[in-house]
């Protein structure tokens, strides 16, 4: 009887632990799972667009990207013309805004000088001598 | 409404597989008196469970994972708190557990929009105002708490909250410098790093110094974001210049530490086993007693010790529940806190604000836990979620809504565009 | 992007960091729990057992056992209650414990400590001293192994503590592992330390004068036990007489046995000379003090008084035990005394067993050999009629305790015979109260252990 008792408490006590791993895992997995609706929404709030130079192409991952020389700028444009910290790219409803944050040679969107300026699809921008196309992501399937 | 109701059910049917599997041990290994009790205990987690599942399909989220693991985990402290000193429904924590769901609610719709609340900060700066104020004014004699007849409230636990958004806020904020004379200059670092040291000399003044390293870590955490943002990029002589200077100041702090405070720095709670090391002594006695599998749920002895339901909560339910369970809810916990890492935030604001209540947790479960194990001072802090008390519970709830408010943002932004946008269409027009 | 990246650096950090931290606890716990058990209040505690399977303490406190069963190890063994501290059982709770981590604490759990201890030997012992006080320690000088360990007076633990504030002084502790005065025992180590410092045949050749009294150079008198004296004496003859003026005078007057070096010898046979700060012998885990003597100047009668075995010299059973190891082996290395045999866990596996262990040497072989020598020629002249049976190397000793009102007996040797390697020592309190001398315990001792 002793012996029965021992080893139903450790069973049962091993059993409310795997119960609880198992519950988790599932919702680790279910974390994964909706990770692909939420990167769904994003796509949908973001527009998918994103920012291309001639030679690459830099996807909007979150809702505001900073553009700039430094290295710790979201989207570095490794150019003495640019400066280190240069603009700020936000979104709100699927709609894109640049925005100066104090640079020195200004923003230029289809060749106006702008501080702030809700952009539009294929806007080309100037920072300093990098130039960049505001467009549609050609591949949808990419994340 | 759930994008994929096959999941939902899923996960509905694993929570309460896990409660069920508790409510079977506590009733096979259980001290229960009889047997009515542990039905109504069951009775009581199960409708919350189901209860939950329901109004959790009332709120537009893109991900449920948190509320699930929210759930699990706040039930599980219900069974927990139930079973210590024989099996009877612990009403108090099951209130508590309810308000902290509305809680953890609110703090998903508060701040689920991370462009409107970045324009709220005066009120928050000014909530963080009021309970100082009502701090310094209606608690006693230089102490934590707020009496309201039979109620205690520890005011101190709601500036947690505050103070990460305040963080978040100061990091999301660093783009807009303003010029002062010849400076460019970041109001919001200023208002912050006032507000820390408002909050550290409160802490400091009543005594509850329990806090101070949660607000600190918080800080901590916050100031690592900013210096890595803007400023320089993740630089390692800032970092360890940073790290050298906390240093500096925590050993500071601790040489002119009150003598209450360096009493229990230096206590062998071996040799004093009936003083100040009365707790912790114990505690461990009943881990080990425990063992890997425990006393069996409401069997242990731990629940004639003072503050067993909250300051060694960790030893009371290791005891009962073995380590190896124990184990597993704290993994829980950190599985929740996890979750930003597998879906990311998007914008600084929530990626600060996740970080903050990360570093909430993890501060809290760490002092109590090696606190009440003796590897470091003991501090009268609670676990979040599991412990019991009001506060706690309600603010810990509310952090929890605000990880669930990063997983599922909003980028509405219309009073803003208005405000700053209209200008701008005239001059690109 | 790069922000919120730091940011899960931050959260992975802090997790990591909080993992580490679990990681360390669940170790520390693991690792310590034994010692958190025996702190707390709801012990259940295993047996101690003696060599034959007997029990010697009961840590469930079910057993019945008749009156006094356990009082001749009544405060070697101890219990659990915290009155007796250092005991077998207070120091080895952790290894009495029923208790794994894993199976927690068991109530029918086979955690013992497996003792080399002879329970009829010691009760033999015990009985032997009648109303009288003192100790008798015995051990096996081949494998260190404990036989008996009694001291007087004692107690049995199972009758409790009460009226402990009537307790007769000396009842809660083994005397065996305290210092006391060796008187003549003492000389012995005198012995040894002239033999490796000068060689046998010098010291064998030292003839001094013996005519009951000797006034040494500062004017003191050491006086002779004999009062008409003992005439010329060499060293063989000197030690079997015990004459205390040879002695003073091989210390004050040989140029071939300078202070220093006996001081020298003195502390590498684990004498605390001097300002030299007590050490202890661990005997699982119970600590038995180590010697000490104070010596300053060969020409003061404290200094004299110290290597003759009063003055400031104190040694305790045990030391002078083990010195007689030294010297029966032969090789001038101390067997290391132990008690636990082997100890057994909850679940009745054998977790520790004993190994025999010897001391760094102490003094040379051939100085063994010779004390070795001296000593059996000493038992084969004095001793074979009060200790029948036996080949015993000895040498007794008279202490004069308490400013000389009282004088304590003692007896140290041991017994040259494979079969029976018996390494002893028996202090037998206030001689003059009764008619117990030590050889009759001698001889009770060595009939009752049972090595087979």
């Amino acid at each position: 009887m002793d012996f029965f008792t021992d080893t139903s408490s450790i069973f049962l006590c091993a059993v409310s632990a795997a119960a609880l791993d198992l519950c988790v895992l599932v919702l680790i997995l279910i974390a994964y799972n909706e990770k692909k609706h939420a990167q769904q929404y994003w796509n949908r709030i973001s527009g998918c667009m994103e920012l291309s130079a001639p030679d690459v192409s830099y996807p909007l991952n979150c809702g505001e990207i900073l553009i700039g020389r430094h290295a710790s700028a979201d989207i570095r444009l490794p150019d003495l013309s640019v400066s280190r910290y240069h603009a700020i790219l936000t979104v709100s409803d699927g709609i894109w805004t640049i925005t100066d944050i104090g640079s020195k040679s200004g923003i230029f969107v289809n060749g106006t000088l702008v501080t702030e300026r809700i952009l539009r699809e294929n806007d080309v921008i100037n920072l300093g001598n990098k130039r960049l196309i505001f467009r549609r992501r050609r591949n949808n399937n990419v994340h | 409404m759930y994008i994929n109701m096959f999941l939902y059910i899923i996960s509905c049917i694993f929570v309460l597989l896990s409660h069920s599997a508790m409510l079977l041990n506590v009733y096979f290994n259980g001290s229960a008196e009889s047997a009515a009790n542990v039905i109504i205990l069951a009775v009581a987690v199960l409708g919350l469970d189901f209860a939950y599942f329901i109004i959790m399909l009332m709120f537009r989220q893109r991900s449920y994972a948190i509320d699930f693991l929210l759930i699990l985990i706040l039930n599980m402290s219900v069974i927990f708190q139930s079973c210590f000193g024989g099996v009877h429904l612990s009403v108090k924590h099951y209130i508590t557990c309810i308000v902290s769901l509305a809680a953890c609610k609110a703090g998903f719709l508060i701040c689920k929009n991370p462009k409107w609340l970045q324009m709220q900060k005066k009120y928050i700066y000014l909530a963080i105002g009021i309970l100082i104020v009502a701090i310094l004014t209606l608690t006693g004699s230089r102490s934590m708490w707020i009496n309201i007849g039979s109620i205690s409230i520890q005011p101190s636990e709601f500036i947690k909250p505050l103070f990460v958004l305040a963080c978040a806020t100061y990091v999301a904020e660093q783009q807009k410098k303003r010029k002062v004379l010849w400076f460019y200059v970041v109001y919001e670092n200023f208002a912050l790093y006032g507000l820390t040291a408002v909050i550290c000399l409160l802490q400091w003044w009543c005594r509850d110094l329990g806090s101070l390293p949660t607000f600190v870590g918080i800080f901590v955490c916050g100031f690592f974001l900013r210096i890595c943002y803007p400023k320089a990029k993740f630089s390692k002589k800032t970092l360890i210049t940073a790290g050298v200077i906390l240093l500096i100041v925590a050993l500071i702090a601790l040489r002119f530490a009150p003598d209450y405070v360096q009493e229990r720095l230096h206590t062998d709670i071996w040799n004093d086993k009936t003083g100040s090391g009365y707790q912790q002594s114990h505690a461990l006695i009943a881990i080990a007693d425990g063992g890997w599998f425990g006393k069996g749920p409401g069997n242990g002895t731990l629940c004639n010790i003072f503050a067993h339901e909250n300051d060694i909560v960790f030893a009371t339910i290791s005891e009962e529940w073995g380590l190896l369970f124990t184990l597993m809810v704290m993994l829980a916990i950190l599985i929740m806190l996890a979750v930003p890492l597998i879906n990311p935030p998007r914008s600084y604001y929530h990626s600060t604000m996740s970080a903050g209540v990360c570093a909430y947790f993890i501060m809290q479960m760490s002092l109590n836990i090696f606190g009440s194990c003796n590897m470091i001072p003991f501090t009268g802090v609670t676990i979040p979620l599991i412990s019991a008390g009001g506060s706690s519970m309600v603010t810990s709830g509310f952090m929890v809504g605000m990880l669930i408010a990063a997983q599922s943002p909003e980028f509405r932004q219309s009073a803003l565009r208005q405000k700053r946008n209209t200008p701008v269409r005239r001059q690109t027009a | 992007m790069k922000s919120i990246k730091r940011s899960q650096y931050i959260i992975s950090l802090f997790i990591i960091v909080f993992i580490a931290g679990m990681t360390a606890l669940v170790i520390k716990i693991r690792t310590e729990a034994d010692f958190y058990m025996m702190n707390s209040d709801e012990q259940v505690l295993g047996m101690v057992y003696d060599r034959n399977g007997g029990v010697l303490f009961d840590g469930t406190g079910k057993g019945q056992y008749e009156d006094n069963f356990f009082v001749d190890v009544g405060n070697l063994i101890g219990d659990n209650k915290g009155q007796m501290t250092n005991t077998l059982v207070a120091q080895n709770l952790k290894r009495l414990n029923n208790y794994s981590f894993s199976s927690g604490t068991v109530d029918d759990g086979k955690a013992a400590i497996y003792t080399t201890l002879d329970h009829n030997a010691n009760r033999a012992v015990y009985n032997a001293y009648g109303f009288q006080k003192g100790c008798a320690v015995a051990y096996n000088y081949k494998t260190g192994e404990i036989l008996v360990c009694t001291s007087l007076p004692s107690i049995d633990v199972t009758k409790g503590y009460d009226g402990i504030e009537y307790f007769e002084s000396g009842t809660l502790i083994s005397k065996n592992m305290y210092r006391t005065v060796p008187g003549s025992t003492q000389k012995v180590s005198t012995v040894i330390s002239a033999l490796e410092i000068m060689g046998a045949d010098r010291l064998f050749s030292k003839v001094y004068n013996c005519s009951a009294h000797y006034t040494n150079l500062n004017g003191d008198v050491i006086d002779c036990h004999n009062w008409s004296g003992h005439g010329d004496q060499n060293i063989q003859q000197a030690l079997e007489n015990s004459c205390n003026p040879f002695f003073a005078q091989l210390i004050e007057n040989d140029e071939d046995l300078p202070l220093e070096d006996i001081i020298k010898q003195y502390k590498k046979m684990g004498y605390a000379v001097n300002e030299d700060e007590d050490e202890y012998i661990d005997i699982d885990g119970i600590q038995c003090e180590k010697a000490s003597t104070t010596l300053m100047d060969s020409h003061e009668f404290r200094t004299q008084w110290g290597c003759i075995g009063q003055g400031d010299t104190m040694v305790s059973p045990i030391q002078l035990m083990m010195w007689q190891s030294a010297i029966a082996n032969g090789t001038g290395k101390m067997t290391m005394p132990h008690l636990i045999d082997h100890v057994t866990d909850v679940d009745g596996d054998i977790t520790e067993t004993a190994e025999t262990e010897f001391s760094k040497q102490i003094f040379s072989a051939d100085t063994a050999n010779t004390v070795r020598q001296m000593l059996l020629t000493n038992g084969a002249n004095h001793y074979v009629y009060s200790i029948s049976g036996y080949t015993v190397g000895l040498k007794s000793g008279t202490a004069q305790v308490d400013e000389g009102a009282k004088e304590n007996s003692l007896l140290v040797g041991f017994v040259d015979d494979p079969n029976k390697p018996v390494a002893f020592c028996i202090l037998i309190e206030d001689k003059n109260s009764g008619y117990l001398t030590t050889e009759q315990v001698a001889k009770i001792m060595l009939d009752s252990i049972n090595l087979q």
